[in-house]
């Protein structure tokens, strides 16, 4: 602390505690308590409450609309009066017909079942007539409304006075989905043991490159595709796993299937594409830990092993492995942090024809069901998930955090 | 002692274009302690790691014992290689690392515990077994590497400069421990050093290389005594050189007409008249000459400095404008007080003739 002020002044370094300090609160905490909190309150859906919020509002926008008839009406029998009658009777747009100017006007142009048919044909009753209709009809509904609203703010009174903290959020949850959420750790599992099984190798082989020339011609093939924006790569691979993409149409050249008749791979239909593409998409976070730990590895001491009669495999055991240790628990968990979050690739990759991962669940509470406070307890279970990961792994690769760190 | 013999047939080494290792024939008798002496990049290196098996020659056969290893890898050679930053695993504690090789060839876990802790008392480190590496110290960590490489029973040990990180007492000590331990295991050792008095205390024989060739391979006191080249004459130990021609040659002797003057020294190469040579004398064979008539060679010199050196006084001299230096076994004051012109000189037979090449310093 002194030192940081002795290094960058007392202006800067106090300018940096503050970022860093609204970092740390508005961008970690505030988030991370509001998502505990939804996450421990639980919203009842499809209740009394809510119908009877849902009748309220729909008897107001009748009244609106009849509101907006009457007015129309009116005009047109004003209309009627001092010019033509005939011209009027006509000429005159329907007072519902939401194309025509001025229907917007209204509180409500939405077309609902059981208002007066909208239409081009005139109306076949005369304006009086249908004018004292919609009056009846306006006095009846807000003769109503006021026993809707009584019951409708009872309800919500009565609904408030039940929510609380409560773990129902948590104990409602279907079995299909507790079931999606104990897959989607064992995918996350598999995709991270399968992305270790292809990096490992391949940060073996950099690590033992002695040229740096082509270390860096390595490294550069790995981070290219990186470059390119992360929706472009995973589409790469939609081009390719499609029922007429790249792969069966390379099948289909070699004879092996027609994509003619209608034969064709389903790539996309199973977790194994979804596998693949997260692999290919997260595979520098595995690689690179694992390089930066293997290039660290004396040399001598792989040379030594095998000089002592150790087979390829036991040298890899006994010397490299252990060494890369802290790397491979970095990206395990990075591994496994990105494919059980991740939206994107199950989201893009054959959607609805593979398996559902837990993320894609998350995703439908909040922005298509709308259910903030179930999606928050679905990712706070993801959250807590992840965290037992990482000390698992840490404990059994006995990494300690300034070990990660490093 | 067949059994652990090293032999080089027409052994060499190339990088590219670069070539390491010149042709080279060199057999290493088993169970001697044979060291490898020569200046950093002189190739050393690279003919251990040919032998261990880490490189594939560019031509030539290696033999081990019996049987031709040229083509085995380095888990198949009967070799073991001490490294010179001794490669410890670093996460092993050291009986792991010193059972490594064990395990490798499956020997059971208490066997191996066993054998580990037999090894460290060989090389007088008992009772260390199960701490880890980096809580030992420089000569604790050489020791348990020598355990590590003797676990294999090697047929010949490969030491690469071992000694290089240690301070000048612990590797003085750690010689003799080395050398100790060769004659008990009578393993063939060969060993790399840069260090001449290293190679000179230790070793049987020597091989001295210079520019990816071995210039001599003899016994030490020949190596010392009568180098074969002016590279080994001014590597090994020190020397006084003078350049010059051959004026006369009689009965095994050279007369050399050099700016100092003419010297008659040991005609090794066998040169004629004419040619062009380098006559060499050692510090310590150059004596004051005044009231000696008896010294074949004397010549006029001017003191610069003197050294105490403890047991004796490195005297530096210039004659006929070139430095000439001598050893004086200090018996009192007066070497100590040497000073001005003085007449020095040394015998015939302490000095060498040798046909004029390439010197160590250069
Ligand atoms: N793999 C290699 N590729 C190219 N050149 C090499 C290689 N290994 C060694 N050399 C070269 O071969 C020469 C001899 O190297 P070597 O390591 O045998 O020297 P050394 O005698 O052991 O030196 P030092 O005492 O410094 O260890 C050096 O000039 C070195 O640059
Ligand atoms: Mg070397």
């Amino acid at each position: 602390m002194s030192n940081l002020t002795r290094t960058y002044g007392p202006f800067l370094t106090g300018l940096v505690l503050l970022l860093t300090g609204v970092w740390i609160i508005a961008l970690i905490i505030l988030p991370q308590v509001n998502l505990i909190d939804r996450a421990f309150v639980y919203v009842p859906r499809g209740g009394e409450a809510q119908q009877a919020a849902l009748e309220l509002e729909r008897a107001q926008q009748r009244i609106a609309t009849i509101d907006f008839d009457i007015r129309a009406t009116e005009k047109e029998i004003a209309q009627a009066a001092s010019g033509g009658g005939s011209a009027g009777a006509g000429g005159a747009p329907s007072p519902s017909n939401p194309f025509a100017p001025g229907a917007k006007i209204g509180s409500s142009n939405v077309v609902r079942p059981g208002m007066p048919t909208p239409g081009l044909a005139p109306p076949a009753a005369p304006p009086e007539q249908r004018l004292k209709t919609l009056e009846t009809e306006r006095a009846e509904l807000q003769g109503q409304l006021g026993g809707l609203k009584e019951r409708a703010d009872r309800l919500k009174a009565e609904q408030q006075a039940a929510t609380g903290y409560s773990l129902r959020n948590f104990t409602t949850m279907s079995g299909l989905h507790w079931r999606i959420f104990g897959m989607t750790l064992v995918y996350s599992f598999s995709v991270t043991v399968l992305c270790f099984l292809v990096c490992y190798p391949i940060a073996y082989a950099v690590a033992q490159t002695r040229s740096p020339e082509r270390v860096a011609l390595l490294m550069l093939g790995l981070v290219i595709p990186y470059a390119i924006n992360e929706l472009l790569r995973i589409f790469a691979w939609v081009m390719i796993l499609a029922n007429r993409g790249i792969l069966n149409q390379l099948l289909d050249t070699l004879g092996i299937l027609d994509l003619a008749q209608g034969e064709a791979v389903h790539w996309v239909a199973s977790n194994g594409a979804v596998f693949c593409v997260m692999i290919y998409a997260y595979i520098l976070f595995m690689v690179f830990p694992i390089y930066n730990t293997i290039e660290t590895l004396d040399r001598n001491q792989i040379e030594a092993a095998r000089d002592l009669g150790a087979s390829t495999w036991r040298i890899h055991w006994r010397v490299v492995l252990p060494h890369a240790k802290p790397g491979i628990a970095v990206g395990s968990i990075m591994t496994f942090m990105l494919s059980a979050g991740s939206i994107s690739v199950p989201g893009l990759v054959g959607p609805g024809l593979h398996p559902d991962w837990f993320s894609q669940i998350i995703y439908r509470n909040y922005f298509e069901a709308g259910n903030w406070n179930i999606g928050s307890a679905q990712a706070l279970l993801l959250l807590v998930a992840c965290t037992l990961f990482i000390l698992a792994v840490m404990s059994l690769f006995r990494v300690s955090v300034r070990e990660i760190a490093r | 002692m067949q059994g652990n013999e090293v032999a080089l047939q027409d052994v060499s080494m190339r990088f590219g274009d670069f070539v390491a290792v010149h042709p080279t024939d060199l057999t290493i008798r088993g169970g001697e302690f044979f060291s490898i002496l020569g200046p950093s990049g002189c190739g050393k290196t690279t003919i251990l790691r040919m032998i261990s098996g880490f490189l594939r020659p560019s031509t030539g056969r290696i033999r081990i014992g019996d049987g031709d290893v040229t083509d085995l890898g380095p888990n198949r050679r009967p070799t073991a290689l001490i490294f010179q930053n001794l490669a410890l695993f670093p996460l092993m504690t050291v009986w792991e690392n010193v059972a490594f090789g064990l395990e490798a060839r499956g020997v059971p876990k208490a066997e191996r515990r066993r054998r580990a802790e037999e090894l460290l008392e060989l090389v007088a480190l008992p009772g260390q077994a199960d701490k880890m590496p980096a809580a030992l110290s420089g000569g604790q960590r050489q020791r348990v590497a020598v355990a590590r490489a003797l676990a294999v029973e090697p047929a010949v040990l490969l030491l690469d400069e071992p000694l290089s990180a240690l301070d000048l007492k612990l590797r003085q000590h750690m010689r003799a421990e080395l050398k100790a331990i060769q004659r008990k295991t009578g393993i063939t050792f060969v060993y790399i050093t840069h260090d001449q008095g290293e190679a000179l205390t230790m070793s049987d024989r020597v091989a001295v290389m210079n520019q990816g060739r071995i210039e001599q391979v003899a016994a030490t006191e020949a190596i010392y005594n009568r180098p074969a080249t002016p590279f080994v004459a001014t590597f090994v130990g020190e020397h006084n050189v003078f350049r010059g021609r051959v004026v006369g040659v009689a009965n095994g002797h050279a007369r050399v007409e050099t700016p100092a003057g003419r010297f008659v020294g040991v005609n090794a190469d066998g040169l004629a008249e004419h040619d062009e040579a380098m006559l060499f004398v050692r510090p310590e064979r150059i004596a004051l000459a005044e009231g000696h008539p008896e010294i074949d060679n004397q010549l006029d010199a001017e003191v610069e400095r003197r050294d105490l050196e403890g047991p004796f006084v490195n005297v530096f001299l210039r004659a006929g404008g070139r430095p000439v230096v001598m050893h004086l076994t200090n018996v009192g004051d007066a070497a100590g007080r040497l000073d001005g012109r003085q007449r020095i000189g040394f015998a015939a037979e302490d000095a060498l003739v040798l046909r004029a090449g390439q010197l160590a310093s250069e």
